[in-house]
């Protein structure tokens, strides 16, 4: 008697021990439509609603892509405190790191209570849009903390029009840290190479690229990570954006542009300006042994690339310039990919005014200055200034009417990802000729 | 009175392990094999939202050609690399149960690659042996005169992969090997001895048909570390998919949690579930054949 009763608490213990594993995962039970109507009329009602909209009793859990030891990640902690101090809303930040891109949408789907989320803009609308809560009448509004202007002008007119464009006609996430992706050069470089102006066109492009190689250095270099992008941006100048979306649909790479762009690279190849070392570099080879030590001017990649090589590159002279056109029947210097991360507010969460209101914290005044400053990153809102890094490339960004899908599509799908791969590195090696590289991507059948 | 007593007790222990091992194991199994028969987007996608594909996410890989090079991928890393990987360990376990000197020394030294994280020593291979300008290997080839090889080129990265990995894995399957040696009645070498049997022919004659059972055990555990063959494939292209290092598990992983860089590729869980399912296939297959390849062949030892 007395041993089965020891055996039986024993196992009434570990089942204890197991539902209490089971209780923290328990979803939070579903909110009912009635506070979302609710808001939104509290928000139509009082248009210039500052500070008060915020309601009252509001906690934030906060799902973010950063990590908490990454200047974004410490910038959000900091920001966060000083939020829950000003405002008395209780901020719960979960630091994901980019987990968040497997983590996010089974918690979203079980209903646990998370009130904002960040992640890239695009992925933001993919993965989870079926989660956002709409907008529109929350970015329109005025408030205090914008100076009585409504919020959406007095941030970065280019990113909010392409929130609404990816919500097919409604603002359905924040941008914040834009960024685009352009050439980064070494500034110092092109001056010893006596280059006195960016070029515009392939020929000044080349041209560029033959002084560079005289005064000793790579022209550009390339890794193994960004060959989809580099040749995308090429075919995209030849053919054009909207063609460059159909070949990857399609997977139908029988146009001649194809060849040409595989043809200028070759040519790229044979004068000596790609670096040989763009057939081994695995990432991020290419940026810190190349690119950060100074034997390679420059190097087609975001502007979260200073941020990103900080470490190894005290002092460096940073410039950006556009991708040069190339035919007139492809895009010109004002097509590029750009984009950033963005918020998204949960259209379940109970108090979007206050989410609303960190929202705003991050994206305009102290904190988005703070956020630019710590990252070497681009601010949201127009009256910040952008790090001295990124000085040129604000320049490309104010110019760029012209929004490339990342790659220019050409990462869509992984099958033309890695045939580029293949054939670019081929092309630097030797073992492919124009020719046989445009060869392997008219192969691709779907 | 006793037997009814042992009942209970074992009822009480097994439960919590079998409710476990349902939950854990048995319904993440079943559940992925019903979903690779379904159209599914995400893997947290509610049920009603499946829709019925039957084989056709088999189908759609088998005529992808990203999952033919995959399935190419690990069939060249099973067959040279296994025969490679086991014929070294074979050779060492030989070597080190014929009785030299500081045996348990370079036990532990061929098994250290295995200890440690395979992240670490990916990242090692990855950007201190293979590196172009100062990597070991290019220097120990500058040194003798010869001209840098592009380790990390295209074609030649599957192979580095390969290198770098079955190193590591050397020492594992050495273990086992040393084992089953270490099993052989020590009497049959001493007769062999008498008889006048040299080395080669004690290992063809004794030690290798004794082994039959332990070689099988390492082509399974081999085939089983090849068929879920990603992390040397992650971190040999460590942003996205590439013809040299792809294997079917990695291109699962971008299948079922989209690419890392690009925000655009579609994620298509049902055909991830049917990689896996296919994987766990390719392992009961072999074991299978291997099973009854050396079936007829118990020895009493």
């Amino acid at each position: 008697m007395k041993k089965s009763m020891r055996v039986l608490s024993m196992f009434i213990v570990l089942l204890m021990a197991l539902t209490a594993c089971n209780s923290g995962g328990t979803p939070a039970p579903a909110p009912t439509p009635a506070p979302t109507a609710g808001d939104a009329s509290q928000a139509e009602a009082s248009p210039a609603a500052e500070d008060s909209g915020i309601e009252p009793g509001a906690q934030l859990v906060y799902w973010t892509m950063w990590n908490e030891a990454e200047p974004q990640g410490q910038v959000i902690a900091e920001a966060a405190e000083a939020f829950e101090k000003a405002t008395g809303v209780k901020m719960d930040v979960n630091f994901n790191g980019r987990d968040i891109r497997k983590t996010l949408e089974p918690a979203l789907a079980a209903g646990e209570e998370i009130d904002l989320f960040d992640e890239d803009v695009d992925r933001v609308i993919n993965n989870w849009g079926a989660y956002l809560l709409p907008l529109d009448d929350l970015v329109n509004a005025s408030y205090d903390d914008t100076n009585g202007q409504p919020y959406r002008s007095v941030v970065s007119k280019t990113l909010m029009d392409l929130a609404e464009q990816l919500g097919g006609g409604s603002i359905q996430q924040i941008p914040y840290q834009p960024f685009i992706f352009t050439v980064m050069y070494n500034k110092d470089l092109f001056d010893n190479a006596g280059i006195t102006s960016s070029p515009k066109t392939w020929d000044e492009f080349l041209d560029v690229c033959a002084k560079l190689k005289e005064s000793g250095v790579d022209a550009i270099t390339v890794d193994d990570a960004y060959m989809a992008a580099l040749f995308g941006y090429t075919l995209d100048r030849i053919v054009g954006a909207e063609k460059c979306a159909e070949m990857v649909a399609n997977l139908d790479f029988s146009d001649p542009g194809v060849l040409k762009a595989c043809e200028l690279w070759e040519n790229m190849v044979n004068e000596g300006y790609l670096s040989t070392k763009a057939a081994t570099n695995v990432w991020p080879a290419g940026q810190v042994d190349e690119f950060a030590k100074s034997t390679v001017a420059m190097y087609l990649n975001g502007t979260w690339l200073p941020n990103e090589i900080k470490e190894q590159t005290p002092g460096f002279n940073w410039g950006s310039f556009a991708w040069p056109a190339i035919e007139s029947t492809g895009d010109g210097i004002e097509a590029h990919n750009y984009g950033g991360q963005s918020y998204g507010i949960n259209k379940n969460t109970k108090y979007p005014n206050a989410a609303f209101a960190f929202v705003r914290w991050m994206t305009v005044g102290e904190y988005d200055q703070k956020l630019a400053d710590e990252s070497m990153g681009v601010p949201m809102a127009n009256d910040a200034t952008w790090p001295v890094q990124l000085a040129e490339a604000k320049e490309v960004f104010d110019n760029s009417s012209i929004r490339l899908a990342w790659a220019a599509n050409m990462e869509d799908d992984p099958e033309v990802n890695t045939v580029i791969k293949d054939g670019l590195s081929k092309l630097v090696t030797g073992a492919y000729n124009a020719q046989q590289f445009a060869d392997s991507l008219a192969a691709l059948k779907k | 009175m006793i037997r009814r007593k042992n009942t209970k007790m074992i009822v009480i222990f097994l439960t919590p392990a079998l409710i476990l091992y349902a939950l854990v194991f048995l319904y993440p199994v079943i559940r992925t094999s019903v979903m690779s028969f379904f159209k599914v987007e995400t893997v947290s996608q509610p049920v009603s939202e499946w829709s019925f594909y039957g084989v056709g996410n088999y189908i759609d890989l088998f005529r992808s050609n990203l999952f033919n090079v995959s399935m190419a991928n690990i069939l060249r890393l099973w067959l040279v690399g296994g025969v490679v990987v086991l014929a070294i360990a074979l050779l060492f376990a030989v070597i080190l149960t014929s009785g030299v000197r500081l045996k348990r020394f370079f036990r532990s030294v061929i098994y250290l690659p295995n200890v440690i994280s395979a992240v670490a020593m990916g990242t090692m291979w990855l950007n201190y042996v293979y590196n172009i300008d100062y990597g070991l290997f290019n220097n120990v080839i500058k040194f003798f005169g010869g001209d840098p090889v592009m380790w990390t080129g295209p074609v030649t990265l599957f192979w580095s992969m390969a290198i770098a990995y079955g190193f590591g894995m050397v020492g594992y399957h050495m273990l086992i090997f040393i084992s089953g040696i270490e099993r052989i009645g020590i009497d049959y070498y001493e007769a062999a001895g008498i008889e006048g049997a040299n080395v080669f022919q004690k290992f063809f004659y004794i030690t290798l048909p004794l082994l039959k059972g332990v070689v099988r055990s390492n082509i399974v555990i081999w085939t089983v570390a090849i068929a879920g063959f990603f992390v040397w494939g992650q971190l040999f292209s460590p942003v996205n998919l590439s013809n040299d290092t792809v294997t079917p598990v990695n291109y699962m992983y971008e299948l079922v949690f989209g690419a890392s860089s690009s925000a655009n590729t579609a994620r298509n869980t049902g055909a991830g579930a049917a990689i896996g399912v296919m994987m766990a296939m390719l392992v009961v297959i072999v074991s299978i054949v291997t099973t009854l390849i050396t079936r007829h062949d118990d020895v009493e030892l």
